[in-house]
């Protein structure tokens, strides 16, 4: 079965410099999971982008993919 | 189109390596081996490197592109085939199936953040400028004619009421439909308001034309 964790790592590791330094936890819950994403340093800005365009974007999708599995994910982007 | 040379104690070391620096997979890569490496005589005398000249492909951003989007619908556990095209500069990715709803999601919200995702991928493991058009069941014409039949809406009640219409938080695409869509009438005119992405789009009747109208 699919996770939402793997579709953030990858997502992830396409938009960063540094991929070996995405890591991704999943923290589930009854209802809900919070997925929680950490970057190199450098990269935080890679993942946020201008305005928080690519972190929306991110959520945005996460978001219709858990709708297709009937649940509800959090995206977190941790320093 | 960049081109780095590399050396490493094999060939496929090399192009190892050449793959992890581009993020690239080895089918985007044009690879030349430049010298083949020898382990010498009983690995003693003449060791020698390989070193290879790896250029990025002219059309590696097509396929960066279709693989890139093609792994993330497949983690959404969707299934579709995705078709790409090149169209000038652009880049048009066609999600073929049913069901794709859920793609294109709230006003094509979903759309759009794929759209983005694969654009900043590209550019990115390219390093060109392309522009990548995500598309699905023909969704951005539909919204097109579908914004394009707003705006003259908007427009004629602007004439027709004489007083300022505003269209609610458009992106910078839309906008631009909007505006192209009522260019040509000579009793209106738009402008774009507001601050970020998502502005408002003003459809102001002319004042001139107004002021004859009552005074005639």
């Amino acid at each position: 079965m699919i996770e939402m964790k793997d579709l953030i790592e990858y997502i992830a590791k396409v938009l960063v410099d540094n991929p070996d330094e995405v890591r991704v936890t999943e923290l589930e819950g009854k209802q809900t999971s919070v997925i929680e994403l950490r970057v190199a340093k450098e990269d935080l800005g890679k993942v946020i982008g201008k305005q928080g365009r690519t972190a929306r974007a991110m959520r945005t999708i996460l978001g219709a993919a858990s709708t297709k599995m009937k649940k509800r994910s959090v995206l977190e982007i941790l320093e | 189109m960049s081109s780095i040379e590399i050396e490493a104690k094999t060939t496929e070391e090399a192009i190892k390596k050449a793959c992890e620096h581009f993020h690239l997979t080895e089918g985007a890569l044009d690879i030349e081996v430049l010298e083949s490496s020898s382990t010498g005589i009983f690995g003693l005398v003449g060791n020698r490197k390989a070193k290879i000249r790896v250029t990025v492909k002219e059309d590696s951003a097509i396929a960066v592109a279709q693989e890139t989007l093609r792994k993330i619908i497949s983690l959404m556990s969707i299934d579709t085939k995705i078709s790409a095209v090149r169209k000038g500069d652009d880049i048009v990715l066609n999600i073929e199936g049913n069901n794709t709803g859920i793609l294109i999601g709230h006003k094509g919200r979903t759309l759009e953040a794929l759209e983005f995702i694969v654009n900043k991928a590209v550019n990115r493991a390219t390093e060109t400028k392309v522009r990548v058009i995500v598309d699905t069941e023909n969704y951005r014409k539909r919204k097109e004619e579908s914004l394009k039949g707003l705006a003259l809406k908007m427009g004629e009640q602007a004439k027709r009421t004489k007083k300022t219409v505003t269209i609610d938080s458009v992106n910078p695409h839309d906008r631009r439909i909007i505006h192209l869509a009522l260019k040509g009438d000579s009793q209106i005119q738009t402008k774009s308001d507001g601050e970020g992405l998502f502005k408002k789009v003003h459809i102001i009747p002319n004042r001139k034309k107004t002021n004859k109208e009552e005074s005639g």
